[in-house]
């Protein structure tokens, strides 16, 4: 029996005019899960988060997302869904109590209470101007205005992309406080994972408009090995294990690989490999030039 | 969503109200003291009347001393334009900041939005208009009494038509703004193209949407035409030679051309009368608020179906 799925895709794609931002992608986000979407500017993130919230609608394939279609079921789906677009746009002219104000008008299930709390807890003045905040300061208040709809989705395009360390700790801390208190369902997200690392329990990588990656963080972690050894082309290996990157020096090959089971060969030296190491090999990974294609992660 | 629309769009609807404000600041002591000097005149006395040489002096003197009045609210035909444009604006600031995402990201769906977010302009281009054709007809009745209200300056300010200029302003920047996502450079681009619109349409289409009259006459104007707005004429002198015409042309009395038998040469004169007042008002209104209506139609597909 499998677990309840927030999100399902299935042969997703988007074509705008003759280029396709996002294809053939069918994953699935499983329900209480915070899943970091990495990849590559360009790789077709954000088409794919517009997609979800049906902001898009797809050119082929179908998404559904707590069982409801975005754009046919945008009526009963969209008060379910947090959403907080990239660079956080926000009217810049009003105050945050106006914007709480108005968007709470947009909102039936709107807890102004809980937004100008979250405001004061953060020790922001509400009168201020929005245009006059920081940028994690507007971060922090499209964070709130997603939240205060009490979602059982967030998604969350790039929030931290634009803001500085400071900022981008704060609001991934905010993120998991905000989950820790409730059972939503999060999708961040990012082309750097390793700040998503400390938040995130499941992962999907994206490029090339493909799913690569797809799993729970601990199990990819798990499953990955760097080897090294004296130089070969490491055919012994990849016979057994998949061999996502290698490289050779003089005297030495490295190979990165997904391990299926135990390295028993004693000629290779194993070492842990963290998550931003295996992600970034699997965006330089070129399907093809190695022997075996990258699938995707069975959760144990 | 409605309420939401208008508080986006409060900065316009001030700016509109500031500028009838103005123009009411202006016009309303002017026009309570070109109707004095009217009434003063006793020039009420002359309309209608066979017109005696003391009549005539006094209305010449009357246009003469309102004459820079009257060319000033001239002007005040780029108002609805110039309206129209400015209450697009926030739609298009949506669409350039990127907050429609904020907004179709929130409970209600983009078709609710997207009427909410195009009625509070319709509406209120339409009382603004509403409001500059009140002020500017009862500024313009004495006027009007003198020379009819077909004259370009005052037919553009009158009856319906400035109602269909403004949404038509309106749906050039909406349409624009959909495809372009520029706020500035769409409202800038909409206002010249809608000022090349009405040059068209004020010095060409007008004369054409109703089919005009035709007179013939020598030596005395018919009152007919006091009102009248004169579309061409041609003067005819001996033996049916034309000797001058075209366009209207001001002041025949004074051409010093021979006269036939009967007095003064032959007149040709293509005309509207006052009574066609309304059916080219509808007309020209139905037209500019066809126009609108298939633009902002536009501006609202677009944006429902194009933009992500």
């Amino acid at each position: 029996m499998s677990a309840p799925v927030a999100v399902r895709t299935a042969g997703l794609g988007k074509r705008y005019g003759s280029t396709w931002a996002l294809r053939d992608c069918s994953l699935e986000v499983p329900a209480g899960s915070v899943t970091a979407l990495v990849g590559p500017n360009g790789a077709g993130k954000t088409t794919l988060l517009h997609l979800l919230i049906g902001l898009g609608s797809p050119s082929e394939g179908a998404v559904e997302v707590l069982g409801l279609s975005p754009r046919r079921d945008a009526h009963d789906l969209l008060p379910r869904l947090g959403f907080v677009a990239q660079d956080h746009p926000l009217y810049r002219s009003l105050s945050i109590a106006d914007t709480f104000r108005l968007i709470g008008r947009l909102n039936p299930g709107w807890d102004d209470r809980r937004a100008l709390a979250r405001i004061e807890h953060l020790g922001l003045d509400p009168g201020r101007k929005v245009g006059k905040l920081s940028g994690g300061q507007q971060a922090q208040v499209a964070l709130t205005l997603a939240l205060a709809k009490e979602p059982q989705l967030l998604v969350l395009d790039e929030p931290v992309a634009s803001l500085d360390p400071l900022a981008r700790r704060e609001f991934l801390s905010a993120v998991l406080e905000a989950v820790a208190e409730t059972q939503m369902t999060v999708v961040i997200s990012s082309h750097i994972v390793s700040e998503l690392e400390r938040v995130c329990d499941h992962l999907i990588t994206l490029a090339d408009s493909r799913t690569q990656l797809v799993g729970p963080i601990a199990d990819i972690v798990a499953s990955h090995r760097l080897l090294t050894g004296p130089r070969s082309d490491g055919a012994s290996v990849a016979r057994v294990h998949n061999v996502i990157r290698e490289s050779h020096t003089e005297r030495q090959t490295t190979l990165l690989v997904r391990a299926n089971g135990h390295v028993y060969d004693s000629c290779w030296e194993q070492h842990e490999v963290d998550l931003e190491e295996i992600v970034l090999a699997y965006m330089g990974y070129v399907p093809g030039a190695l022997r075996a294609p990258a699938e995707e992660v069975v959760p144990a | 969503m409605t309420w939401v629309a208008w508080r986006l769009q409060r900065t316009e609807l001030l700016i509109t109200a500031a500028i009838l404000a103005l123009l009411a600041a202006l016009l309303v002591p002017t026009g309570i003291h070109m109707a004095n000097a009217y009434h003063d005149a006793g020039l009420s006395s002359c309309v209608g009347a066979f017109k005696g040489s003391a009549c005539g002096q006094q209305i010449g003197d009357f246009q003469v001393r309102f004459e820079g009045l009257s060319h000033l609210t001239d002007l005040f035909t780029i108002l609805p334009g110039l309206i129209g444009v400015l209450l697009a604006a926030p739609f298009i600031f949506d669409l350039e900041h990127g907050t429609y995402r904020l907004a179709w990201t929130q409970s209600v769906t983009r078709r609710r939005w997207l009427v909410g977010k195009l009625a509070v302009p319709i509406a209120a281009g339409i009382l603004a208009a509403a409001a500059l054709i009140g002020l500017m007809t009862w500024w313009h009745v004495p006027g009007v009494h003198l020379n009819g209200r077909l004259d370009t300056g005052i037919y553009d300010s009158e009856g319906t038509v400035a109602i269909g200029y403004t949404l038509f302003a309106l749906g050039l920047a909406l349409a624009l703004g959909a495809v372009w996502r520029r706020a500035a450079a769409s409202i800038s681009v909409a206002f010249v193209a809608y000022f090349a619109m009405r040059i068209f349409v004020d010095t060409w289409l007008r004369d054409r949407l109703v089919s005009p009259l035709k007179i013939s006459w020598r030596g005395e104007e018919p009152h007919v035409l006091s009102t009248a707005k004169i579309v061409s004429e041609n003067v005819f002198g001996p033996a049916h030679v034309k000797v001058a015409g075209g366009g209207p042309i001001s002041g025949h009395a004074q051409l010093g051309i021979p006269g036939g038998p009967g007095g003064g040469p032959l007149v040709e004169t293509v005309y509207h009368p006052a009574s066609h007042f309304w059916p080219l008002q509808l007309t020209e209104t139905g037209l500019f608020l066809g126009l609108a209506v298939l633009l902002i139609g536009f501006a609202a597909w677009w944006t429902h179906e194009r933009t992500v």
